[in-house]
């Protein structure tokens, strides 16, 4: 492969962003198959170690896709996550990941476009950036 | 044992397959380690598809299963009955791999696809020898179901489940159930009456023993899960009870009237009201706000709104009654008060405030004092006898009501007269004395003794009427003493100050004042002492005030009309000597003052420029700077504290003084200060006094004078700007040198028109009609909402939908032209209970509450607001049919030869019997134009023509009509959002509710337990309105006749040898189901509340907070498989 191709791991939770990523099937909107989903159920539930596990296990990007605040099915499950990637965020930049590596984004179950145009920007984001400073690191951990 | 997987793949027809080469997943399938057999297949979810895992599951002895096709939200629950039917615990053996929505799908080459769907399949491999077995539980169904709003979907749905045998509660936000197609007139394609078919059902939901009919009620929470629901309902108060027999007499007296929302504001209602005739229940309602600003705002609490709508009403005598519940000088303080609640007014958004305080004095006006009737009063003993010291607005207040309650109140005044301040201190054009008598004269028809010319002091204390057997005692002597200019010569002759002349002037006349008068001061003494000193014969007169008129306390129609009578007012200008010439005054010797900084009471302080004195030639100065206490009556009485200004120490709530069984009140509490906090003192003084009297706690328990709250009545859009009434006054010339009343008052037109202008802040306005008028005694003005939580197993929710606003599409100019009707309300025009009891007329063009004759064409627009890119995308399906059946009523009630044309884009008909309905309509002569009309304009006589391109022919066409009716989109209530969170349901794109699937779930949502009916769910007609009523209702009544559900089990587990009791979980659960064991100093899971949501999960530092089928092994595998390289 010439190009480099990185990969994303989207935390997806079930009620809004996993939906919508259904949503953009059913409505055949194409995106870059870099995006690679794991259903959770809130991202409430997105313990911090899964971003490092998935960064140290080579993943060029991590995004987390949950319900709009105040649209939780848990009440306020993304409230709690949001605060929590804020606090990661700085922990992953001493590491040498930085914000553009380490998205969060709202998208509600009827924004299947949302998800499509997110999963094309973050693609080619991390096409400019180049692989991630952890991926021969992780590979030296596991 | 061995791991033993079988993996699956499908086609989905051409669905996966056309970009997946399932094969070449297959294959590698059958590389992975542990996978004994890789499989693809036509359509797994089949049943020969499920088979075939079943087969494969004994014949190959698999321990797990994994299957790769579409979304695990599609069809994880067919192959985990699959495993389960073959013997394996579906959770742990079984993983869903999505490479349709996920794969296929969303790749545009069939190398990425394949290569995408490699890993995720990977992945999952991984990821499912990881998953454990775990066991749903099962909790019974409770059979009763909550159904919100009573449309037709509501009501068809209650009806289904009632006729069950179980239990509904059908909650209505409205007074009535009916919802909007009981405001329609006829119903399409068989133009059957809405109402004909309607109004059983609404009766039937009324009466069903099953039904639990709950209207005006809104939910405010849900919690539980499916079969086990707990819901919180707050049912407003209706302030009318259930014995009310529906006969309107309470409308028939009602002064409030207000647009009826059922008529869309085509008609009025009264505040106290029912929708329409049929309303089910029916029940009258009556519309409350907040109090009004006003009454917020005046110290003696009086119900403004209440007695203005009186006087609209004409109902002076009622209107005085309002008034004198809580004040009882309405004559005098109609005259003199300085109006705080005119300034807090709403009216002012549109113009100005209302002249209440003009209005008060009209409706005192109106009366015979003499013949007005005396309350019936319950006597108290004799002995119950309280003594007032002083005869002024709080003693007199203190008086009346304690009179009112049976108490013997006496009166002590020292000045020859009663009223006080009032009679002495406010000049005769402004109060003339006998307004104040008739009222103090009434004051003692009640029983007040009013003892005059008695010193209270050295010789009278105030202690000693305890032992004249008076059983307490109220002070309210008021602040009489005159402020001093504390300059140079002071008390030269010729210096008299403001509060001293105005007495003098109310004892004696004339009162020897100067020619020339300097008067200093710019509150109300000032005014009144220098308009005085101008009719006792004073040739010039000039306040000096040492601020800019801004800051002049007086109230600006004073200062006008002293200005009017010539007196000159000199600003920025302050004392500081009075010169005089043998002990007399010849001068007053001033400074020029420039604005500073604010000082404590927000003004902006004067500061003396420098160099800038001059002198005033005067012959007399009258200072009229304030007022303060005299405290020599307290002479010979003991323990009563004072402040060092003066003033008495009372306790703030009570008003008792130091002493116990001494009051206090009035200005010589708060110092100086407005008649109507007098009297509002007094009042509260009576309450305290009371209280005393009856050993009860003085501070529990005591009536709220100023009602708090925001929440008034929007100011309808339809009232348009009035002046406020001008109060016809005495002309200058024929003022001066006499004492006649220099206000008028208003003419009967004028109160009426100025009483019209209230804008009815607080709904009803409590004048209290309605009680004395309703024979069946139902009407209780103090009811309250009620809280109650039902227990239900299923919810429907059945919200409606709201016909869009057309105002902001200026170019139909809707809310501007006439004639331009909504078809709501076209439907309430036809609607026998309507505006025009049925008949199709047109607006008039000046009133919008007249309708004058038929129209003699009509243009129907379609698509407004639906199918149109800056409004709703989407078609509201209804409008092709209803505007058929308008062109159709419109022939048959307004006659044939009447021209209807229909601009239209698409006539959409697609409906049983639509078809047949557009054929006939088009053979009545119905002009169809094809293309969406462009604009409307109206001409001098009401005549619109409507702009458009006609698509068939291409030509620009203009039609002119005389009336429009715009057939607008169906778009989801502004609330749903507040809806969606409560019930835990979706909201699509076009703002409706989400069904769970458009073709295979029309009325399931995420939540289970909780289904969709009627037109929240997406526009829709009556007849599929019905259709998925009946859905959810056979959904609610499947799950009761079950019994039982299954709950997923995928909810949390603290891991109890690993929690160190740390609790962060705890205040991170939104649904308090973890709790702390401090026994074994653990956070413990509730698993019949846990909804297995996580965010214990993500917190816990030590990892013992796990979500089944989500752990970290279970994750990390996921996470591996698709990252291994």
């Amino acid at each position: 492969m010439s190009e480099f191709e990185p990969q994303i791991v989207a935390f997806f939770c079930n009620w809004c962003t996993f939906t919508a990523a259904d949503l953009a099937g059913t409505s055949r909107l194409s995106y870059p198959p870099n995006l690679k989903i794991v259903r959770v159920m809130c991202t409430g539930m997105v313990d911090p170690k899964f971003v490092i596990k998935a960064f140290l296990n080579g993943a060029d990007g991590v995004l987390i896709g949950g319900c709009w605040p105040g649209d939780c099915h848990y009440i306020n499950g993304n409230l709690k996550a949001r605060r929590r990637v804020a606090n990661l965020t700085e922990v992953l930049k001493q590491y040498g990941i930085g914000e553009d590596r380490f998205w969060l984004r709202w998208i509600a179950a009827s924004e299947g476009t949302m998800l499509k145009e997110v999963a094309i920007n973050m693609t080619e984001k991390l096409k400019q950036l180049g692989p991630s400073p952890l991926r021969n690191m992780g590979q030296m951990a596991i | 044992m061995s791991e033993r997987i079988g993996f699956f793949i499908c086609h989905c027809g051409i669905n996966i397959a056309y970009r997946v080469r399932v094969k070449e997943v297959a294959e590698y399938a059958a590389t992975f380690p542990g996978v004994i057999v890789a499989k693809d297949y036509l359509f797994m979810c089949s049943d020969p598809g499920q088979d075939l895992i079943e087969k494969e599951i004994k014949n190959q002895d698999l321990t797990h299963v994994v299957v790769a096709s579409c979304s695990p939200r599609m069809h994880e629950k067919t192959f985990r009955a699959a495993c389960q039917r073959a013997g394996l615990n579906p959770y742990r053996a079984f993983h869903m791999v999505c490479v349709r929505e996920h794969g296929s799908w969303v790749t545009e080459s069939e190398d990425e696809a394949t290569a995408k769907a490699i890993v995720l399949v990977r992945a999952g491999l991984m990821r499912v020898t990881n998953q454990s077995a775990l066991y749903p539980s099962t909790f019974p169904v409770n059979p009763n179901t909550l159904v919100v709003g009573g449309g037709i979907a509501g009501m068809q749905a209650s009806l289904d489940i009632a006729s069950s045998g179980n239990k509904v509660y059908l909650v209505e936000r409205q007074p009535t159930v009916g919802g909007h197609m009981l405001q329609y007139d006829k119903t399409f394609p068989t133009l059957d009456c809405a109402a004909c078919i309607g109004t059983p059902k609404m009766v039937a939901v009324g009466q069903d023993k099953n039904v639990n009919l709950m209207t005006n009620t809104e939910v405010e929470s849900v919690s539980g899960f499916v079969g086990n629901f707990k819901v919180t309902v707050n049912q407003r108060s209706r302030f009318v009870k259930t014995n009310c027999t529906g006969c309107g007499d309470c409308a028939k007296v009602c002064p409030v009237e207000s647009p009826n929302e059922w008529d869309v504001g085509t008609k009025m209602r009264k505040a106290v009201y029912i929708s329409f005739p049929q309303a089910v229940p029916v029940r009258y309602a009556i519309e409350k706000y907040d109090r009004g600003p006003c009454v917020q705002t005046c110290p003696a609490g009086i119900n403004i709104q209440g007695f203005v709508a009186l006087i609209k009403a004409g109902r002076y005598e009622e209107s005085l009654k309002v008034i004198m519940e809580t004040m009882p000088l309405p004559g005098t303080l109609g005259r003199i008060c300085p109006a705080p609640c005119e300034g807090q007014c709403r009216r002012a958004e549109v113009d100005s405030p209302l002249a209440i305080c003009q209005l008060k004095r009209f409706a005192a006006d109106q009366v015979d004092w003499d013949a007005l009737p005396v309350p019936d009063i319950e006597e108290k003993p004799e002995t119950e006898k309280v003594a007032i010291i002083g005869a002024g607005p709080a003693g007199l207040s203190a008086a009346y009501f304690l009179a009112k309650k049976g108490y013997h109140p006496t009166i002590f005044e020292r000045a020859p007269f009663a009223g006080g301040m009032l009679r002495a201190g406010i000049p005769d054009y402004r109060l003339p004395p006998a307004i104040l008598e008739q009222e103090i004269n009434y004051i003692k028809k009640l029983g007040v003794d009013i003892q005059l010319n008695v010193e209270i002091g050295k010789d009278r204390p105030v202690a000693g009427f305890f032992d004249e057997g008076y059983k307490a005692i109220y002070l309210a002597v008021g602040a009489q003493s005159s402020m001093k200019l504390q300059i140079e010569n002071e008390d030269a002759d010729g210096v008299l100050h403001g509060v001293d002349y105005l007495g003098l002037l109310n004892r004696q006349h004339p009162v020897k004042t100067g020619k020339k008068v300097a008067v200093v001061g710019g509150g109300d003494v000032a005014i009144d002492s220098a308009r005085e000193a101008l009719r006792q014969g004073a040739s010039e007169v000039k306040m000096l005030y040492r601020r800019s008129r801004e800051e002049m306390p007086a109230s600006k129609h004073e200062i006008r009309d002293a200005e009017e009578e010539g007196i000159k007012i000199e600003l920025l200008v302050a004392p500081v000597a009075v010169l005089t010439e043998n002990g007399k005054v010849t001068g007053l010797r001033c400074l020029k003052m420039q604005l500073g900084e604010p000082d404590a009471s927000g003004r902006r302080r004067p500061v003396p420029m420098p160099d800038s004195e001059f002198e005033v030639e005067c012959d007399m100065i009258i200072p009229a700077i304030g007022q303060r206490v005299n405290n020599s009556f307290l002479e010979g009485t003991e323990g009563i504290e004072l402040t060092r200004w003066g003033t008495i120490i009372a306790d703030p709530v009570t008003y008792q003084t130091t002493v116990p069984g001494i009051f206090a009140g009035g200005d010589m509490f708060t110092g100086p200060s407005i008649a109507v906090d007098a009297v509002a003192a007094g009042r509260q003084a009576a309450v305290s006094i009371e209280k005393y009297l009856l050993g009860e706690d003085m501070a529990e328990n005591r009536p709220v004078v100023n009602p708090a709250g925001k929440s008034w009545k929007p100011i309808s859009k339809k009232v348009k700007p009035a002046a406020r009434a001008k109060m016809p006054v005495l002309p200058a010339a024929q003022r001066v040198g006499n004492y006649k009343e220099v206000e008028l008052g208003f003419t009967e037109e004028q109160a009426r028109a100025e009483a019209g202008r209230c804008v009815d802040c607080g709904g009803c306005c409590e004048c209290k009609l309605c009680v004395e008028a309703c024979q069946a005694k139902a009407i209780d003005h103090e009811m309250t909402d009620t809280k109650e939580t039902i227990e239900v197993g299923s919810i429907i929710v059945a919200t409606g939908f709201d016909p869009m606003n057309p105002s902001k599409m200026t170019q139909y100019g809707y809310g501007k032209y006439r004639n331009v009707f909504t078809n709501i309300e076209f439907e309430r025009l036809s609607n026998a209970t309507g505006p025009t009891a049925g008949k199709l007329l047109k607006r008039d063009l000046k009133d919008p509450f007249k309708f004058t004759d038929p129209p003699k064409s009509v243009a129907i627009l379609h698509c407004i607001g639906s199918r149109d890119n800056n409004y709703h995308e989407y078609c509201s399906r209804t409008c092709c049919m209803y505007a058929l059946k308008y062109a159709h009523l419109l022939k048959d009630k307004c006659g044939h030869d009447t021209e209807v044309y229909n601009f239209y884009i698409d006539m959409r008909c697609f409906g049983k019997g639509y078809e047949e309905f557009y054929k006939k309509v088009q053979s009545e002569g119905v002009k169809m134009i094809r293309g969406k009309a462009g604009s409307i304009t109206e001409d001098a006589n009401g005549i619109l023509t409507v702009k458009g391109e006609d698509t068939l022919s291409g030509r620009l066409i203009e039609v002119p009509v005389e009336m429009v009716i715009l057939c607008t989109a169906m778009e989801a209530r502004p609330d749903a959002p507040d809806v969606m969170r409560k019930f835990g349901i979706g909201i699509g794109q076009d703002g409706f509710f989400q069904e769970s699937h458009p073709k295979l779930a029309p009325v399931s949502t995420p939540t289970s337990g909780v289904f969709l009916a009627g037109a929240c769910q997406g526009p829709k007609d009556i007849p599929d309105t019905v259709a998925q009523a009946k859905g959810a209702a056979a959904e609610c009544l499947a799950l009761s006749s079950a019994g039982q559900v299954e709950i997923p089990p995928m909810i949390s587990s603290i891991d109890p040898d690993i929690c160190v009791g740390c609790q962060l979980c705890i205040g991170l659960c939104a649904y308090s189901a973890i709790e702390f064991n401090p026994y074994q100093g653990i956070s413990e899971v509730n698993s019949a509340i846990c909804k297995g949501c996580g965010s214990c999960s993500g917190i816990c530092p030590s990892g013992a907070a796990k979500v089944r089928h989500f752990t970290d092994k279970q994750i990390f595998a996921e996470i591996d498989g698709l990252l291994l390289h």
